[in-house]
């Protein structure tokens, strides 16, 4: 787009890479409806779900007979079940809160995608866009997998077959088809080769309406924005164009059908494409006309007003950011690792894109201190203001002139009780959302100084691994002082990186020769000396006032 | 020594445009165990169990159904300042003077879970978020720590938040906010991810803030400084709407709470040894409880029953349950 690009201080996205989470190579992540967990399938298999407020290791996931790449991760509406398919053929149900698993099939194709139906509260039915063949409904109640029309032939009848876990055998090979849900569930839009999006009522197997994509190109993702009205196509042809929903949010089904009975005289095809065009109506297209690069992961942000995709042409990390209307508003730039997911948070102003070294790394705004902060009487002023003294200013008044009006009523009711809704229930409160997990404290193994130290020796040696819970004895997840002093001394912008202070930490043990950090620290704290936890690690450069 | 409940003042029935009469609090009993001051009682937020951090380096868990010592929690090398709860109930966190926190088990076998190191001066208060998988400590280094529950790592460090000690930090409702009061009179609001300070809350004579903790809904931040004056401001305006006085609060760091169980008060220890009880409205003193022969230093609500459990200094080393009568 040649529009200018629009001050970026006005936005609400974010700006830099605050952080970066490890656990082994991680190839996908989703985020929960709320963002307080995310959930990140590794390469060997095992998927991860991090607190995404503390930015640690909430719960592992990992069946011992699986040890194929993630694929995809999908949580359900309510954060108690998670979808992970994975480069096995394989698609397995979790129950979040107890770790267990719940469910699991083996499909003919590798799933590229495997989303959970995002109407049902405890859903046992997903939808998965396999590799090289049509996208399928997989119940895992009932066990059975249903194909998803791919295109509506010029004859009439448009049913495809109902198959048992089979490939459809009728019609060219295609390249893989893209499908979602919508946001209540109960339709499925797919887009397909021949860049057509197509309405299926999963349910009867039908197609209800086509929309044609312009250009025609093959549709290679189909999004939904997180409130149902913007859907977005990633086509083949490099660009990403953005629909609106025109139908309602409920009673989706019998509103098609009704549009559907309104149309006389058009059959087959055309039928189809009239309902479509009442379905969705094309609204913005984004490309990028220098590089003309293929887009990856392109999703909205979770209000739906800002648009993102990842580029990862020449191994770059790069991802773009336009507004609804299609301004191109900034491009964040990442390190030389190409970018291989992208999620944006569901709340807050937040990106989280992965790499192709496994590495997650979080966008976050780059936050500077409001001093109007400070003092309770600062106000910020947009220019500056030539201030005017009043004429009695600077008069010297006996006390007894001013007295201060109190402008607050003090007598009026207060309600200290009462909680507004939330504005992110959208819908009924009937099913408990789990947005945490419980933080159980990992038990120290011991709490004598003498083998705290000896902890910290053991951590340099044993690499920066996952904190495994109750696991006793493990050292990765001892942090006594001195490295958790480092790890958040930092104000802005934290970068974790346990190799560095591990190697800081060994060239210090190195140097110092103390037994015991605890009793040098009463020490100094006696003689009122100052460095008090420096004499442990010594590469505090803050810690230099005395506290006394 | 009087044990008795009802003090003078307005106390029985305070019907000043309220829709019920004050039902006066009475005492029910005494509990014994600690052999020095106590710094600080909280309910359970389940209500089952009553923890009390002192001066003697040990913390009790009580039963909150009968009140018998379950278990005396040993430990820190120097007395406990302040605990805290888990939203679960499931843990408890106690800061000291020996410059950590602990984190126990509530449950049998009643061990102590992590000790939290990082700070280099007394830790006076402390608080986890209503997830729990956060705890904020404040302590005499003027820094406010964030640490992680699980791992015990510190997470942030707000480094100079205040110019003197910190003396009472507390996480909103939703666990975005931390409002943190101290000695050099201000008291801040924090946003809780960045650590960034949102808003400063200073009233014009600014002497030390004592106390400082978020209403239940988040909106409102109750503040005790120690010119013996409660307020309740408005956290959004910044205004002070409610002002309670008549208590005695120039030296120690006493508590406060909300008591919503039954009609809305705010309660509150004080020096002149007894507690008082407001409403929260017409900010009258509705009760004064006399019986404890020092100054009272926590007070604590029971979260469903009407109990009030209050602690105190020195001469005195007892636990007061207080409960109100019923219709």
């Amino acid at each position: 787009m040649n529009a200018p690009i629009i001050d970026p201080l006005q936005g609400d996205f974010p700006e830099v890479i605050e952080e970066y989470l490890e656990h082994g190579v991680i190839k996908c992540v989703a985020f929960n409806h709320r963002g307080s967990l995310l959930a990140a399938g590794c390469a060997d298999g095992g998927c991860v779900i991090f607190d995404f407020e503390t930015r640690g290791i909430a719960k592992e996931l990992r069946e011992n007979d699986c040890a194929a790449a993630i694929t995809s991760v999908s949580w359900s509406k309510y954060g108690h079940r998670l979808l992970v398919s994975a480069a096995d053929k394989s698609l397995t149900l979790w129950d979040v809160s107890t770790g267990e698993k719940i469910a699991r099939t083996t499909l003919q194709q590798t799933p590229l995608h495997a989303r959970l139906n995002p109407g049902l509260s405890s859903p046992s039915l997903c939808l998965a866009c396999p590799l090289s063949s049509a996208p399928m409904i997989v119940d895992f109640e009932i066990g059975c997998t249903t194909l998803l029309p791919v295109s509506v032939p010029e004859m009439p009848d448009v049913l495809a077959p109902q198959q048992r876990s089979k490939c459809a055998e009728s019609g060219p090979p295609f390249s893989p088809a893209a499908a979602c849900f919508n946001k209540c569930g109960d339709l499925v839009y797919v887009g397909n080769a021949k860049g057509e999006i197509l309405i299926v009522d999963y349910k009867s197997v039908r197609v209800l309406a086509l929309v044609p994509v312009t250009g025609g190109s093959a549709v290679k993702n189909i999004v939904f924005s997180r409130n149902g009205q913007y859907l977005l196509t990633n086509s083949h042809d490099r660009t990403i164009r953005i629909y609106e929903n025109l139908l309602p949010g409920k009673n989706v089904l019998s509103s098609l059908e009704e549009l559907g009975k309104n149309v006389d005289g058009l059959d087959g095809v055309e039928k189809m494409k009239t309902v479509g065009s009442k379905c969705l109506t094309l609204f913005r297209e984004f490309q990028d006309l220098v590089t003309k690069m293929h887009w990856k992961a392109p999703c909205f942000s979770g209000d739906g007003e800002w648009v993102v995709g990842g580029s990862a042409c020449k191994g770059e990390h790069k991802i773009y950011i336009w507004d609804r209307a299609g301004h191109l508003v900034k491009i964040l730039e990442g390190p030389k690792e190409a970018l291989i997911d992208l999620a944006w948070h569901p709340v807050h102003p937040v990106i989280v894109s992965v790499s192709l070294t496994g590495l997650v790394y979080i966008w976050a705004k780059d936050y500077t201190e409001n001093w109007s902060a400070f003092a309770p009487d600062f106000k910020e002023l947009e220019e500056n203001e030539e201030y005017v003294e009043r004429e009695d200013e600077f008069d010297l008044i006996p006390e007894t002139g001013k007295v201060k009006v109190s402008s607050v009523n003090e007598d009026e009711e207060v309600d200290i009780e009462t909680v507004e809704k939330d504005a992110f229930s959208d819908s009924d409160m009937s099913v408990e959302e789990l947005r945490y997990l419980p933080a159980e404290p990992i038990p120290d193994t011991n709490e004598e100084e003498q083998d705290e130290l000896k902890l910290i020796e053991a951590r340099i040696s044993a690499s920066p691994a996952s904190e495994e819970a109750g696991q006793n004895g493990h050292v990765a997840d001892h942090t006594s002082s001195p490295l958790g002093e480092e790890m958040g001394e930092t104000r802005g912008k934290r970068k974790r990186k346990p190799s560095e202070k591990a190697m800081e930490l060994q060239a210090e043990k190195a140097k110092s020769s103390k037994a015991s950090g605890r009793t040098v620290r009463e020490k100094s704290r006696a003689s009122g000396d100052q460095e008090i936890d420096g004499s442990v690690n010594g590469v505090d450069d803050d810690d230099d006032d005395a506290y006394f | 020594m009087p044990s008795g409940g009802n003090g003078v003042g307005n106390g029985g029935a305070g019907t000043s445009g309220g829709s019920q009469t004050f039902k006066p609090y009475r005492h029910l009993k005494t509990l014994e165990g600690h052999t020095a001051a106590i710094s600080c009682v909280k309910y359970s937020n389940d209500g089952n169990l009553l923890a009390s951090a002192s001066l003697d380096k040990s913390m009790i868990l009580w039963s909150a159904t009968n009140y018998s010592l379950i278990h005396r929690y040993e430990g820190h090398s120097s007395g406990v300042s302040d605990l805290a709860w888990s939203s679960d109930s499931h843990y408890t966190c106690s800061a000291s003077d020996d410059c950590t926190l602990r984190i126990w088990d509530a449950r049998a076998p009643y061990e102590c879970l992590k000790v939290l190191r990082g700070h280099t001066n007394f830790v006076f208060c402390v608080n986890f978020n209503p997830p729990s998988n956060l705890i904020v400590s404040g302590s005499f280094d003027e820094t406010i720590r964030i640490w992680e529950v699980k791992t015990g790592r510190c997470v942030r460090v707000i480094k100079e938040a205040h110019s003197m000690p910190i003396t009472s930090v507390h996480f909103n409702r939703d666990g975005s906010l931390i409002v943190s009061g101290s000695h050099d009179g201000s008291c801040k609001i924090w946003d809780a991810k960045e650590g960034t300070c949102l808003k400063t809350l200073i009233d014009d004579k600014s002497p030390a803030v004592s106390f400082a903790k978020f209403s239940p809904n988040g909106k409102f931040i109750l503040v005790a400084t120690l010119d013996s004056t409660l307020k309740l401001s408005n956290y959004a305006t910044g205004k002070f709407i409610k002002v309670y006085t008549g208590h005695t609060n120039k030296v120690f760091c006493i508590t406060s709470a909300f008591s919503v169980t039954n009609g809305k008060y705010i309660v509150s220890g004080s020096e002149d040894n007894c507690v008082y009880l407001w409403d929260l409205q017409h900010k009258t003193i509705l009760q004064r409880l006399q019986g404890h022969t020092d100054a009272v230093i926590s007070v604590t609500c029971h979260p469903v029953h009407n109990q009030i459990a209050s602690s105190a200094n020195h001469l005195d080393r007892t636990i007061r349950i207080w409960k109100q009568e019923d219709a």
